[in-house]
């Protein structure tokens, strides 16, 4: 029997895996945006993109629009084949669990 | 780990993936005030060329028009991201724009613009912009604003020019007008629909 694999703990968290799978659809999205659609907190969702973006599964850019601070969030190609490993794992342990 | 990880669980997280894709998806999709407003501007210029100046109606229209569409544009947009099907329809649009612009511009300034030949390469711009943007985004009521400019198009070059303005007239008035009322009304009802739908997670 094949092993079962391990879910990544980073991206296990399900407002980690609401954000890096919003962030899978678009190219990339303003803080104040993931919040509306997530409907987190500000620290909440501030503590969770930190942990994505200290795994290397997003980029973050801020900037001044119209005097304005912005804070852009983008998916990085780590975090994209992070989300696809998570979701094949997923598939795998949902497999495993249907033949049980 | 794994263990403890029960069926449900594990389809909820999948279930989950899939509803944040489709509603990142859905964020740009706010266009239908572009097609009344260029519907207005189409009526503008042709008022102003029939009863004023041809010359510059057009290029001054168009112009103004197109200004507004970007102020109007980034305001509407507001913080929503891009999604490359955002960015594709946006593609289309700007380059049909920019094409048909310097084209009009040219004949006209060149005193080759033919009111038949014109109006058809209007109409059959229109008709390949409306039916890209339809079949990427699977919606058949702009497949049928593209069929009403292909016969607009095809009428152009087959009709008189008193006929041919008719038919450009009710042309502007279905595909750019209603059709952009309606788009307006469906992007509403989605937005509530999405809205009263929106969870709320924690870590």
């Amino acid at each position: 029997m094949p092993e079962l694999p391990d879910l990544n703990p980073v991206i296990h968290g399900k407002l980690r895996l609401a954000l890096l799978s919003l962030l899978s659809s678009v190219e990339e999205a303003e803080f104040t945006w993931l919040r509306a659609k997530t409907g987190s907190t500000d620290g909440n969702l501030g503590a969770q993109l930190l942990k994505l973006e200290e795994a290397g599964y997003l980029a973050v850019e801020k900037r001044f629009v119209q005097r304005k601070p912005q804070t852009l969030y983008r998916m990085t190609e780590a975090g994209r084949q992070a989300l696809t490993d998570y979701v094949q794992a997923l598939k795998q342990l949902l497999g495993a669990a249907i033949d049980a | 780990m794994m263990g403890n990880i029960e069926e449900q669980d594990l389809k909820d997280r999948l279930s989950l993936i899939e509803t944040m894709i489709a509603e990142g998806r859905r964020t740009t999709e706010s266009w239908g005030w572009t097609f009344v407003l260029w519907g207005v501007a189409y009526y503008v210029a042709i008022a102003w060329s029939a009863f004023g100046r041809p010359s510059i109606a057009w290029p001054v229209t168009m112009t103004v028009g197109g200004a507004l569409t970007s102020v109007l544009a980034s305001r509407v947009r507001g913080k929503h991201p891009w999604t490359t099907v955002g960015r594709a329809m946006m593609a289309i649009w700007v380059g049909m724009g920019i094409s048909l612009f310097i084209l009009m511009l040219s004949l006209g300034m060149t005193g080759r613009l033919d009111l038949h030949i014109g109006a058809a390469i209007v109409a059959a711009m229109l008709g390949t912009a409306n039916a890209t943007s339809s079949i990427i985004l699977k919606w058949k009521m702009q497949f049928a604003c593209a069929v009403v400019w292909w016969t607009a198009m095809v009428a152009a070059l087959f009709t008189s020019e008193n006929v041919t303005a008719i038919i450009f007239l009710v042309a502007i008035f279905l595909c750019q007008i209603v059709f952009g009322i309606y788009g307006m009304i469906s992007e509403s009802r989605r937005h509530k629909a999405d809205a009263a739908s929106q969870g709320v997670f924690h870590a």
